[in-house]
């Protein structure tokens, strides 16, 4: 099958590919471009460990072709850290003990960075619907959400 | 093994054109169902030898709401439902429908025309929209079609959108008047279907009784129908007169009627019975009458 030629600007970056007729944009950050913090749980929208931002939204890349992306921005895991550091999410999951085994860490960095972009002060419900897509084994959820409320508060003021 | 050609449709033209010219073309949109079976490598990918994604089709997105007609175009998420301004404050039975479906990221890329034309017995869009009277616009390059939503589906997961045809838009006549509604769910996806039931009602109300009511339900049967008798229990009621737990057997009764006497039975008939009476209430009291 004739592969397509897609455009896409990662984390700042312009990219240009070629991608199969079955190639999920999970696929693409993870095996294309080497961005392997994107996990894959269930591979069928359930679990969100997969989620990365497209167009400013918070997606299941197991859920999209990359070419339905062709021209999009998409910000990844990776994007968070920056040359002064880590990102104010990051922080405040350290800080929360938010992270534990680590696997659903990216997903819900990503869910929360989607929503801190477009609603900077989130009430706790606002944030619970933000990462009800997202499942973690380990923590109780109290503390991811501490996290983000503890970003949200650091990043805003 | 699963093997097709991706095609993008930029227009709706373009679209209409690929789907006159070729055949065996599925379409792909937000890809929430069909992401699932294609990861399943599911049978259904062996007929299909092009997947045309209509994600880039314009024309196919937004919501219009008129004084008296309203649209919604296919491509329009979930998401955009729920943040729609205009459908929060005259339908918020369909901001309410589509905010419990999946999660964010789910209602981020879900269509309310994959919803539709998915047609899982179980899906969530049908209600508010059948209690509307909808009816869905079938586009092919010859011209457009026009089915009142409750004639669209034909069995779970078949409805009767030809090869060439693709689900443009959906269209209604607004409520007139005082209207209230209710939206009513309970189960989970990942729970057994069983436990799954929606529920809309909506109810035009004028001097203290109800002028025309729609009660609709997703999942109580094994596809979307109105309850008519329990539409024509509520009609022409002074507020004084309606029982809802009265309401609610009806409501069972005629489920009961359309399903037969099945294993679900003894859980599904007081199941509704209970939504339509909740539904009944909220309209009581929000129409202000505590009698
Ligand atoms: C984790 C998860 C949770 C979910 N939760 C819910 C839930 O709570 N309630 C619920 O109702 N659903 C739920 N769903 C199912 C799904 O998200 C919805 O049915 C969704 O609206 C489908 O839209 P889509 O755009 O993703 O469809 P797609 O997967 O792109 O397409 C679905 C079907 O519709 C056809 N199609 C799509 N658009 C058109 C069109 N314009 N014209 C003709 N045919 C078309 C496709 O060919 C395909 O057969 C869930 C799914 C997942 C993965
Ligand atoms: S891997 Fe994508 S949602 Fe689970
Ligand atoms: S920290 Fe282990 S799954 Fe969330």
């Amino acid at each position: 099958m004739a592969k397509l030629d897609v455009e896409l600007k990662v984390n700042g970056e312009d990219y240009k590919l070629q991608v199969g007729s079955q190639e999920r944009l999970l696929d693409t950050i993870r095996e294309q471009l080497k961005l392997t913090g994107t996990k894959e749980g269930c591979s069928v929208g359930e679990c969100g460990a997969c989620t990365v931002i497209v167009d400013d939204q918070a997606v299941n890349s197991c859920m999209v072709l990359t070419a339905q992306v062709d021209g999009s921005k998409i910000i990844t895991v990776e994007g968070l850290e920056s040359k002064s550091g880590l990102h104010p999410l990051q922080k405040a999951f350290i800080e929360k003990q938010a992270v534990q085994c680590g696997f659903c860490t990216p997903g819900m960095l990503m869910s929360a960075l989607a929503l801190l972009n477009t609603n900077p002060e989130p009430s706790k419900e606002e944030i619970k619907t933000a990462l009800e897509g997202n499942l973690c084994r380990c923590t109780g959820y109290q503390q991811i959400i501490d996290a983000v409320e503890m970003a949200a508060e650091e990043w805003g003021g | 093994m699963v093997e097709y050609q991706l095609l993008r449709a930029h227009s709706l033209d373009e679209l209409l054109e690929i789907l006159d010219e070729k055949e065996n073309v599925q379409i792909l949109a937000g890809g929430t169902d069909l992401m699932v079976d294609l990861h399943h490598q599911d049978d259904k990918f062996e007929k299909i030898d092009y997947l045309l994604d209509i994600t880039a089709v314009n024309e196919l997105k937004g919501i219009k709401l008129g004084n008296k007609k309203g649209e919604i175009g296919a491509l329009t998420t979930h998401a955009e439902l729920v943040n729609s301004p205009a459908i929060n404050e005259k339908l918020p039975f369909i901001a309410a429908a589509a905010s419990s479906i999946g999660s964010t990221q789910i209602r981020n890329r879900a269509t309310i025309g994959g919803n539709l034309a998915n047609a899982a017995a179980c899906a969530d869009s049908f209600s508010p929209l059948i209690a509307l009277e909808a009816e869905v616009v079938l586009r092919s390059k010859g011209g457009a079609r026009k089915i009142l939503l409750e004639d669209f589906v034909e069995w779970p997961y078949q409805t009767i959108i030809k090869a060439d045809e693709v689900l443009e838009k959906i269209i209604f006549a607004m409520p007139e008047g005082e209207y209230y509604s209710s939206y009513q769910k309970i189960g989970r996806r990942k729970a057994l279907s069983i436990s799954r039931i929606s529920l809309t009602l909506l109810a035009e109300v004028e001097n203290g009784s109800v002028k025309k009511a729609q009660v609709a339900s997703g999942a109580a049967t094994p596809f979307p129908v109105p309850f008519r008798k329990v539409n024509k229990y509520l009609n022409g009621k002074n507020f004084a007169a309606i029982n809802p737990v009265e309401a609610g057997n009806i409501a069972a009764d005629e489920m009961v009627g359309i399903t037969g006497e099945r294993w679900s039975t003894p859980y599904k008939r007081p199941a509704l019975g209970k939504l339509v009476e909740r539904a009944v209430e909220d309209l009581l009291e929000e129409a202000g009458y505590n009698g």
